[in-house]
């Protein structure tokens, strides 16, 4: 009797015979882990976009073109400008529009755009830190949902053995092997969002200092033209 | 759930995820031998060997056949045989001779006599056996040195049948003997009655009071002398506390004394045991 159940041990008929909870417990973490590696390639496509669109405006930025030319071409484009382009056309725009009501201050003037850069900032870093906190949450509470699994079904292999009295470990082995898919499945869903989520987070990071850092320079570019 | 930014890479990243979780159940199904093979079959052939010898109880076979059939392969068998019955004759002469004094009162002292005896002769005949055979089988492997391992290990297994035909006959011969049986049922009844000394030994009597009741139980036993399960009350002597007085008893005398002979085991595996605690 033993014998034909620890034959059959595929990992199809280990997850069939595990027990309700273990089964809920494998569903949950699978859907997880797929939202987790979906928000995961999303953020890389994502970050990796807004990498390059910095990159692309600061090379046209700092060619030292003119700053109306670059304005027109950003709101000419069809496409609503993203990252370093949206701070940059926030702020010009208000500029411009103060700097057309003729009779504000400098100081003023430059506050207003400082403003409109700092909105801007805000919306852009929103948008990169999006998704992060599922990640973290994934990465740090998988773990527990596959061990809750885990132990669920070690209880009910051990439950089972206790109405034996001869124990023998082919009784418990195979409610053991199907615990540990839980857990398992549990260590593939946070393993690969803990390290997406600090990938991520340094990645933001520096982007929001290349942000802040752009910001700086752009106020006192507006200042020396105003 | 996702950013209006994000849409046009959705499908792309939704896809990956899934080839991601396929990938893995892909290495899951790969790279584990899920199915894995399992020693513990021994276990149980084991167990049918031991209902052999029962079976083979009313079947009686002649023990010659086997020394006859043996002896083909090697010609120093036939001397062997013909020195060993020689001391036959001459225990059987003397159970006749009392046979024919006192039938009655001897015959369960012959029967006794012939079966020790025959267990000898078996004995001696297997070891013969098995001696003859190591001889062959070096005979056999100075010609067949510059054979294949194969043909080594066919061999072998060969041997290893023959060996297994010889303890089945052996084992089938006793019981055919005909006191072999009784020999077994009284070494079978000697130990019962040390399982019941070493569990009346624990027995606290003063839980019986001075009336003498009777109480039965039934337990199962494990090659080791232990008990496989908890003793079950079959009979009770009306008392409670002298139940669980004798049960308390059974517990305490683990290990119960068993029999070394592993044949006669099967016999007690499951015991139907009686007390009378004032005895």
């Amino acid at each position: 009797m033993t014998v034909s159940v620890a034959n059959d041990m595929s990992i199809f008929s280990l997850v069939a015979g595990a027990s309700l909870p273990v089964q809920l417990v494998l569903v949950v973490l699978i859907i997880t882990s797929l939202f987790s590696w979906w928000y995961i390639f999303i953020k890389l496509a994502t970050i990796k976009r807004a990498e390059t669109n910095a990159e692309d405006f600061e090379n046209a930025f700092w060619t030292g073109g003119d700053l109306n030319k670059l304005y027109e071409g950003l709101t000419a484009a069809r496409r609503k400008p993203q990252g370093m382009a949206s701070i940059f056309e926030a702020g010009f725009k208000e500029y411009a529009r103060h700097k057309q009501q003729s009779r504000m201050e400098v100081s003023d003037v430059m506050e207003g755009a400082r403003r409109a850069m700092r909105a801007a900032y805000n919306r852009e870093l929103d948008d990169l830190d999006a998704h992060l906190p599922f990640l973290a949450s994934v990465g740090s509470v998988s773990p527990y949902i596959g061990l809750f699994g885990t132990v669920w079904g070690i209880m009910n292999a051990f439950r089972g053995l206790s109405n034996v009295a001869q124990a023998t470990l082919s009784q418990v082995a195979p409610g053991i092997a199907e615990a540990l898919v839980a857990t398992a499945i549990g260590l593939f869903a946070a393993i690969p969002a803990v390290i997406a989520y600090n990938r991520f987070a340094s990645s933001v990071d520096r982007l929001s200092v290349r942000y802040e850092s752009f910001m700086e320079e752009f106020t006192n570019i507006l200042q020396r033209k105003s | 759930m996702i950013r209006a930014y994000e849409k046009e890479v959705s499908w792309q990243a939704g896809g990956l995820a899934v080839a991601v979780h396929l990938a893995l159940l892909g290495a899951l199904l790969i790279s584990f031998n899920w199915k894995a093979a399992h020693p513990a079959f021994n276990v149980t052939e084991v167990e049918l060997w031991d209902s052999l010898p029962n079976v083979q109880e009313p079947t009686p076979v002649p023990p010659k056949p086997i020394i006859e059939e043996q002896a083909k392969p090697a010609p120093e068998l036939k001397e062997e045989p013909k020195v060993e019955p020689k001391p036959e004759p001459t225990v059987k002469e003397e159970p006749k001779i009392d046979i024919a004094l006192e039938k009655k009162l001897k015959d369960i002292a012959q029967k006794k006599a012939d079966d020790r005896l025959k267990k000898d002769k078996a004995l001696e005949q297997k070891k013969q056996v098995e001696a003859l055979q190591a001889d062959v089988r070096k005979d056999e492997t100075l010609n067949n040195d510059k054979l294949l391992k194969e043909s080594k290990t066919k061999e072998a297994i060969k041997k290893m049948q023959q060996e297994a035909l010889v303890d089945e006959r052996a084992a089938g011969d006793q019981p055919t003997l005909s006191a072999g049986a009784m020999a077994n049922a009284g070494v079978v009844d000697e130990f019962r009655n040390k399982i019941q000394a070493k569990i009346r030994g624990n027995v606290n009597k003063t839980l019986c009071g001075n009336a003498n009741p009777e109480l039965k139980f039934d337990i199962g036993l494990l090659a080791s002398g232990e008990l496989s399960g908890a003793p079950k009350l079959v009979k009770s002597s009306g008392s409670a506390a002298c139940d669980e007085a004798v049960e308390r008893a059974i517990m305490a005398s683990q290990p119960l004394p068993l029999p070394s002979d592993a044949s006669l085991f099967s016999q007690f595996r499951n015991l139907k045991l009686k007390f009378r605690p004032n005895d």
